[in-house]
């Protein structure tokens, strides 16, 4: 099944299992069931706890946080991941802060959904991946979504936690088949990373970590360096993108002695850049070669979708850097 | 036959869902006719006949589809539409019976060896290594290079090992004071150790001359030596048993067993261990050192541990328990067939066969010491 029905059957397993559940976001109600159609036929059945909001960000946080510290279990949907910096204010000073501040009494397990990336032409500000600003934010989770994580799991975790979470879900994950068992490679699972290769660890010659819609992409250039040329490197793909864990990595990229990381976000004081900083530190002397961080260029994502293409990071940036890190 | 390609004013979805098909599959319909609709993220679309013909549908209600492919096909005659109804079915069935996967140098190295690459272990991409390999395994070996056995005094009882990894070095370790059993010889499946020697032992080959030096009695009893596969000392000892050849124990000198306590044959007991007044153990079990079973407890076979692992009075292993450091076990707990602990767990309860007991992973911090 695709990634969108997925979803929605992730959340419809959520209101079901757990009546603190309510969907909010705007439009998510049938007929038109969300911008992606992640939300169909939820309010249908569920009238009372799938509910659309006014066109207001700021709104969408406010009731969450308001919901989450009154014992509900809010997950709300950005329509454009872009305008999760209208909530930035409300999840940096308020949502993340409230368990630590009231010293665990008040707890506000608030999910915020945000569909995000590019590379369908949708310009500036209905295209980017802001997940970096929100790295590092004391007491929130950071996961991303992708076709090697069963969002099941990934919904069935916030609900058993207090700790706010926001969930990135790459709009071109939606239409895609989910890749569980995917053919060909072999895939083991650590916590929430995923192994993936062609062959077994000792021969393979880099690790590449790569996340949400990226993860599928780089999935396709290891299998295909593989049979084509026998390069061997393994895929990390982690959910858990803030805090990390960090045990996965450390482990594959001082067997490999080469790591790369990849995300669509925009270069520099990125979550490459504090992988890189991090396996640096634990790994000094043990790689062959500096870490490499892929990312999209920093600038402004264009409309055209041949400048959209050059700008930010698809196949060929990727298969660039895995080669280079091979070798 | 004419491609029918979906309408596409909307510039916002490359993807689409089949909400309906208005004209059954191999029906005839005119050009014009209504024939589905496909809903996007942002419209639903209809789709009608570019042309007359007999139609083709290429996907299902409720399929996702590409926007920019076909969605049916139309032909002038239904003999025609069969037929390409046929060689679509057939290519999918070629795709899922494709033959084992190979690099493509893997499958030129294969030609030009003569290697059938169905013969290989497919549970991963084979590549040229695995058919060289391969090739090599089946080239014949002369024996008459590699070393032999160890020679003992007469009464010492001839250890033959299986397995030449770090557990081979615990073996050799555990008989090195001891004046009734020696370590004389040692087998491993990876070529590259052959001729090679273990502590001082000489690797002699590969687990296929078991059954020779059995033969030739160039050794009284095996011991397998392999503590991190618990299906690899099974496969072995089955092995032994088919052949008749006996297992050893090999018990540190350090360790206590209690009074009462059942060995089976074929353990590997490291230093001090402890097993606690008449608790059972079967045969073939790995103990690592500082493992210590208390009383009444019962060991089936092929299990192997960690070291540091302490279980309270009356708990149960099955076969093939894998457990892993500084583990604690309560009293009367029961472990299944092929259960694995990971390591640092508190087990308060039985585990059914089959499982796996994780921990949550435990992060440490390392900083750098502070300086005066």
């Amino acid at each position: 099944m695709i990634f969108a029905k997925e979803l929605g059957a992730a959340l419809r397993e959520s209101l079901e299992t757990d009546e603190r559940v309510v969907l909010i976001g705007e439009d998510i109600i049938d007929p038109y069931g969300g911008a992606f159609k992640v939300t169909r036929g939820l309010s249908t059945d569920f009238p009372s706890r799938v509910r659309t909001t006014p066109i207001s960000e700021g709104a969408i946080a406010g009731f969450s946080a308001g919901l989450a510290l009154a014992g509900m279990r809010p997950i709300a949907e950005v329509m454009f991941g872009d305008f999760i910096t209208l909530c930035f204010d409300q999840i940096v000073n308020h949502i993340t802060k409230y368990e630590a501040m009231y010293n665990g009494k008040a707890t506000c397990p608030a999910v915020f959904r945000v569909p995000s990336g590019g590379h369908r032409g949708y310009g500036p500000t209905h295209s980017q991946s802001l997940e970096k600003h929100f790295f590092g934010v004391p007491h929130l989770r950071v996961v991303a979504a992708s076709l090697f994580h069963d969002p099941r799991d990934a919904f069935r975790d916030f609900l058993s936690q207090n700790t706010p979470v926001l969930y990135v879900e790459h709009k071109l994950l939606y239409p895609q088949h989910m890749r569980l068992a995917p053919n060909g490679l072999i895939t083991t699972r650590e916590g929430s990373t995923v192994r993936l290769s062609a062959v077994p660890r000792e021969d393979c010659t880099a690790t590449v970590l790569a996340y949400g819609y990226q993860a599928g992409l780089a999935a396709d250039i290891v299998e295909k360096l593989a049979v084509e040329e026998e390069i061997f490197v393994e895929l990390l793909v982690p959910a858990e993108l803030s805090p990390m864990d960090w045990a996965p990595v450390e482990v594959s990229a001082k067997a490999t002695g080469s790591l790369v990381t990849v995300e669509e976000g925009t270069a520099g004081w990125s979550w490459g850049t504090e992988v890189s900083a991090v396996m640096s530190e634990r790994l000094f002397g043990l790689l062959r070669r500096p870490v490499s961080v892929v990312a999209s260029e920093k600038t402004v994502i264009p409309s055209s979708r041949a400048k959209e293409g050059r700008m930010l990071v698809g196949s060929p940036q990727i298969e660039t850097a895995i080669r280079e890190a091979a070798k | 036959m004419k491609p029918v390609i979906i309408p596409t004013p909307d510039v916002n979805s490359e993807h689409g869902v089949v909400v309906a098909w208005f004209a059954d599959n191999h029906a005839w319909v005119d050009a014009s006719a209504d024939l589905a609709e496909v809903e996007t993220s942002k419209a639903v679309l209809e789709v009608t006949a570019p042309d007359s013909g007999y139609v083709l549908h290429l996907a299902n209600v409720k399929d996702e589809i590409t926007l920019t492919a076909p969605v049916a096909l139309l032909f002038d005659d239904l003999d025609a539409l069969k037929a390409h109804e046929a060689a679509l079915a057939a290519q999918r069935e070629a795709l899922k019976a494709e033959g084992p996967r190979a690099s493509l140098k893997a499958i030129q190295r294969a030609e030009e060896l003569g290697i059938d690459l169905s013969t290989l272990d497919s549970s991963h991409l084979i590549t040229v290594k695995d058919v060289e390999a391969a090739f090599a395994a089946i080239q014949p070996v002369d024996y008459s290079d590699l070393p032999r056995p160890l020679q003992t005094k007469e009464g010492v009882q001839r250890v033959l090992l299986i397995g030449g990894g770090l557990g081979a070095t615990q073996v050799i370790d555990i008989f090195a004071g001891s004046t009734t059993q020696q370590a004389v010889a040692v087998l491993d499946d990876k070529r590259d150790k052959w001729g090679s020697d273990v502590v001082g032992v000489p690797v002699v080959g590969g687990p296929d001359r078991l059954a020779a030096l059995w033969q030739e009695q160039a050794f009284d009893a095996a011991v397998i030596a392999i503590s991190t596969s618990v299906a690899a000392r099974k496969k072995f000892r089955e092995l032994c048993e088919k052949l008749g050849i006996p297992l050893a124990n090999a018990i540190d000198p350090t360790s206590k067993i209690a009074t009462g306590v059942v060995i089976g044959t074929g353990n590997v007991i490291c230093a001090f261990c402890h097993f606690g007044f008449e608790a059972q153990i079967g045969d073939n079990n790995f103990f690592s050192a500082y493992n210590s079973f208390d009383h009444h407890n019962v060991i089936a076979n092929d299990c192997s541990t960690g070291p540091g692992n302490l279980t309270s009075s009356r708990v149960k292993l099955g076969n093939q328990v894998r457990l892993g450091t500084g583990i604690h076990i309560e009293p009367g707990v029961e472990l299944g067939d092929r259960v694995q602990v990971a390591s640092g767990a508190t087990i308060v309860r039985s585990v059914p066969a089959d499982h796996v007991v994780k921990t949550k992973v435990v992060t440490t911090t390392v900083v750098p010491a502070r300086s005066k």
